[in-house]
């Protein structure tokens, strides 16, 4: 009976809780509107004539990095891995990860210089965020999906799925094979060495 | 049933409350995860290593080289070319559409290639797209995965690259409905072959490259992503 009369009560809390949370998110701009914000501020860097390279680099580092989320990025790319390890490995892997794919993708991005980037849908589920947009270039229509989560009133990207291929199942089957065989420890130094020779502009894997 | 109702929905909205259900440590279920490809076997690992090496070397050494200097065509032209030899693919796209029972998607690719065998200049342009009518990309290998067929195991092909047991398969069986094998000799279907790939390679922004030069493990990176990409294009 006592349990019966409680139900009420405890809906109606959960209900005000609920309002108060969509209010909070009626707010502030939505995923899309954020991932939106992000892709037109590197759009424009890439535009902006007479900028030096290391200048350019440095602004899009600044613009991409505040909208990415390392962090979750890397414990979805390592799972248990990443459970086992201490967090200094943790730490680790997310400093030199994010280094990784600076060097990688900024300087990729800087051939996307005219193409069109249409925003198409977005789905959100509690503090989750899918935002589907296409690459319209010359030749083909790419289609792009970010995958966001919520963070106070930032949504965050940590996971970039091209064409069904998730950036972060990619990392995982392919760093997972690496950690199998050679340990955490082994994978950092890998990656550690991968950094090194890159930042040197030397390429080794260059024929 | 009507009573726990609310009693339902209140712990459901109690538990996901991040943080209240979980342990020390478990993944937060995502809602939008892609749908996991499973790993492929790979039992031929050292051989399709070495042919990987092969190809790598065939690419920069000889298929970009030649890409780059297809580069000083504008690219308007080359993507012509490109949409010529796409609008030839439509015998294998429609077929296979068809065996999948995608009836909407089969009339589809006849209107496209109706259409831009016409309008589009014997293909060079796509006018169809513009007016709504997008490619529907389907072979064999995904008619395989549509009905349960798995990929079987990784195979590097020479020149050609990345595929799989079924896929490969699926190549041979598309290739009955090639409408250029039956018109051409065997030195002028290689030659358009090659044009069709250098063309294609000069359009494309360098992305093995960027494989190549970054990622700890190439051969593993690609393994993946190919198997990735083709469970996705089986789901489409």
């Amino acid at each position: 009976m006592y349990f019966k009369r409680l139900i009420p009560y405890r809906l109606l809390l959960a209900l005000g809780v609920f309002l108060l949370a969509a209010s909070v998110a009626a707010a502030t701009p939505g995923p899309m509107e954020q991932a939106r914000t992000t892709v037109d501020a590197v759009m424009a860097i890439l535009r902006e004539a007479n900028l030096e390279k290391e200048a350019r680099r440095e602004k899009l580092s600044t613009t991409i990095r505040a909208r990415f989320d390392f962090n979750e990025m890397s414990q979805r790319i390592l799972a248990t891995n990443w459970k086992n390890a201490s967090a200094e490995q943790r730490s680790r892997f997310v400093n030199i990860f994010s280094d990784l794919l600076e060097r990688n993708y900024i300087g990729r991005i800087e051939s996307y210089t005219d193409e069109k980037i249409d925003f198409l849908k977005e789905r959100v589920q509690g503090n989750r965020a899918a935002v589907d947009t296409v690459i319209v270039t010359k030749s083909a229509e790419i289609p792009i999906s970010y995958r966001m989560v919520q963070q106070g009133s930032e949504w965050m990207v940590y996971d970039v799925v091209i064409e069904s291929v998730s950036f972060v199942n990619n990392y995982r089957n392919s760093y997972g094979e690496i950690l199998k065989k050679e340990g955490f420890d082994g994978l950092l130094t890998r990656m550690k060495e991968k950094l090194a020779q890159l930042e040197q502009g030397g390429d080794s894997s260059q024929p | 049933m009507t009573r726990i109702a609310p009693l339902l929905l209140f712990l459901l909205l109690f538990f996901s409350v991040p943080g209240w259900a979980e342990e020390d440590f478990s993944l937060e279920e995502d809602p939008f995860a892609e749908p996991e490809a499973k790993e492929i076997a790979d039992p031929l690992e050292p051989l399709n290593r070495g042919m990987f090496w092969v190809n790598d070397k065939l690419y920069v050494y000889l298929l970009k080289p030649v890409a780059k200097g297809l580069r000083v065509i504008p690219e308007p032209a080359r993507v012509s070319v490109s949409n010529f030899f796409s609008n030839l693919g439509t015998p294998a796209r429609a077929a296979n559409n068809l065996l999948q029972l995608k009836f909407t998607n089969t009339a589809s690719e006849l209107a496209r290639f109706l259409t831009n065998s016409t309008f589009g200049l014997a293909g060079l342009f796509d006018p169809a797209a513009k007016w709504g009518l997008e490619k529907k990309d389907e072979d064999l290998g995904q008619t395989f995965g549509h009905y349960g067929i798995g990929q079987g195991f990784y195979l590097v092909l020479p020149v050609l690259g990345p595929t799989s047991l079924r896929d490969g398969l699926g190549r041979i069986g598309d290739h009955f409905v090639d409408p250029l094998p039956p018109a051409l000799k065997t030195e002028e279907l290689a030659a358009l072959r090659a044009l069709d790939a250098e063309n294609e390679i000069s359009l494309d922004k360098d992305t093995y490259e960027g494989i190549r030069e970054n990622e700890l493990d190439p051969y593993l990176f690609v393994r993946d992503a190919y198997t990735q990409m083709r469970a996705g294009k089986v789901r489409k």
